[in-house]
């Protein structure tokens, strides 16, 4: 009997909290820019990898530079743990026709209000991170001289060997080794286990999957074209889309990342704005070994 | 009905470049000072932006919204006829048209009509890098002057080594070969230096390359000159 009473109260005050819960106000998100702590993360960004060259530095080094193209990146949705349970939101790159969309896919840009977008990618952020849907999100979210990580579809090789495929070294050339020169030699042990463990190292297709570059540097920013000079390599060919996010091990100091992200004020021209480089710092690296 | 006559779009590009220039996105500004002449009279292929989503049969602009960092011509009020064109175009459209477009107008910049092409999205890529890399070469080129370097120049070079303490040194020798690309452009110079035969690569837009004259001129008939590696008695000379 008690039991039985205690269950409907447990019940009743679950059924009021739904009720309550279903007549709050909706979470009203503004996009201002915020303070970052520790543990918030902020949203990445979606770029298209231009081609790489190489750059001189103020001291006459030499730097390998990729080029990224953050190509009108607009958040599309944006995701909350009430609706849909995380906290995320999802960013657009790049224009797309009507015509070239799935209905479905022009039916979720109508919903939201947003132009159509070539690529959707969700970053998951925390809840002070959030941007409200229309945000445009530009070059300037990355500040030169910081470090970001950088993942891409990476360049497919087809059909390759254990060699080029996991490294593999391989047999002499010479001194006898018969007809296999390149192969992956021996897979096993004998009678136990009797088989080849799953996940062996064997040839095949190379490739074409998704990796992440860590720990890039950013080493100059062009907010009037929205491109992004990083150093070294990036996963992927031209033209492909890459995701940008800022650096989990390096990470950046908090004080000069915008947070939520860089909100232009009216006044300024993004035409007139000049690149941005990174702090080389004022002792040349040449002249310290002295 | 695509095809429309060139003389008509000639027509229209002064209003489209006038336009242009109130594009406060300056990737369009950008690709349209360098090519706009060359678009206007190039498309005749006029296909009409159907993935924009704000535009409405009734409201003749079409408003493109911050899609003005896409780097292809903008056709400014040249889009305006086409609506008319294209009697296809979806009512559907009409009732987030009237929505989102006074959320657009907030937004985007005054540009009235606005219509993007599209390339395949590494062409574009292609299309940036050339353009940064006349641009790095021009920035290099201004500061200072590099003569012609073609192989059979005979040249002397100032170089500033910075793994050497910055040491200026002077280098002369007879250019081999000379490679194309861009800011990466590169040449290689052959020297007897102590009596040993030395070739040496030099980035012909590096900032250690402090000075470069040419002393003489060579006929040679041949672009790498290779075959001096085997003639060191040539080389004695210089």
């Amino acid at each position: 009997m008690a039991a039985l009473s205690r269950s409907l109260i447990s019940h009743l005050r679950i059924f009021s909290q739904c009720r309550s819960m279903s007549s709050q106000v909706e979470r009203i998100i503004e996009g201002k820019p915020g303070i970052m702590t520790p543990n918030s993360k902020r949203t990445g960004a979606i770029a298209i990898k231009c081609g790489m060259t190489a750059l001189w530095d103020k001291w006459g080094e030499r730097i390998p530079i990729s080029i990224l193209w953050l190509d009108d990146n607009i958040v599309s949705q944006v995701k909350t743990p009430e609706k849909e349970g995380i906290t995320a939101l999802q960013v657009g790159c790049a224009h797309k026709k009507e015509k070239h969309l799935t209905k479905p896919e022009v039916g979720h840009f109508r919903a939201q209000g947003v132009p159509m977008k070539r690529k959707l990618k969700e970053f998951p952020v925390t809840e002070d991170a959030l941007l409200p849907v229309g945000t445009s999100i530009s070059v300037r979210h990355f500040v030169p001289g910081q470090y970001v990580d950088v993942a891409g579809i990476t360049r497919g090789k087809g059909f390759q060997g254990g060699m080029k495929r996991w490294g593999f070294s391989g047999m002499p050339a010479s001194h006898g080794a018969s007809l296999s020169h390149r192969s992956i030699g021996s897979t096993g042990q004998r009678d136990a286990p009797g088989k080849v463990f799953k996940g062996k190292k064997m040839p095949g297709r190379m490739g074409g999957v998704q990796r992440t570059v860590k720990n890039v540097w950013v080493y100059k920013i062009d907010p009037a074209r929205n491109l992004m000079w990083v150093k070294g390599q990036v996963p992927g060919a031209e033209g492909n889309f890459v995701f940008i996010k800022d650096s989990v091990y390096k990470k950046p100091d908090i004080s000069t990342l915008p947070f939520p992200t860089y909100f232009a004020q009216e006044d300024e021209d993004v035409a007139d704005l000049e690149p941005l480089m990174a702090d080389l710092g004022d002792t040349d690296p040449f002249m310290a070994a002295d | 009905m695509w095809r429309r006559v060139p003389s008509q779009l000639r027509a229209l590009t002064p209003k489209c470049n006038v336009s242009s220039s109130e594009i406060s996105r300056p990737c369009v500004a950008l690709y349209l000072r360098n090519f706009s002449s060359q678009f206007g009279n190039a498309s005749t292929k006029k296909e009409v932006e159907l993935g924009n989503l704000f535009e409405t049969r009734l409201n003749v602009s079409v408003n493109r919204h911050a899609s003005l960092t896409s780097p292809y011509k903008v056709y400014g009020s040249c889009l305006s006829q086409d609506t008319t064109m294209v009697p296809s175009f979806p009512r559907r459209f009409i009732t987030t048209g009237a929505i989102s477009q006074v959320s657009e107008d907030a937004s985007a910049s005054s540009l009235t009509t606005p219509r993007i092409k599209f390339k395949r999205l590494d062409k574009t890529a292609a299309h940036i890098m050339q353009i940064l890399d006349k641009e790095a070469v021009q920035e290099v080129r201004a500061q200072s002057e590099i003569p012609d370097i073609k192989p059979g120049y005979i040249i002397q070079l100032k170089v500033e080594v910075p793994e050497n303490k910055r040491r200026v040194s002077t280098v002369k020798g007879i250019v081999i070969a000379r490679r194309n690309a861009g800011l990466n452009t590169t040449f290689r110079l052959r020297r007897l230096v102590a009596g040993v035969g030395v070739e040496n690569l030099f980035h012909l837009y590096s900032p250690n390359l402090k000075e470069i004259k040419v002393l003489d001129k060579k006929k040679v008939r041949r672009a790498k000159l290779y075959y001096l590696r085997d003639k060191m008695n040539a080389l004695k000379k210089h």
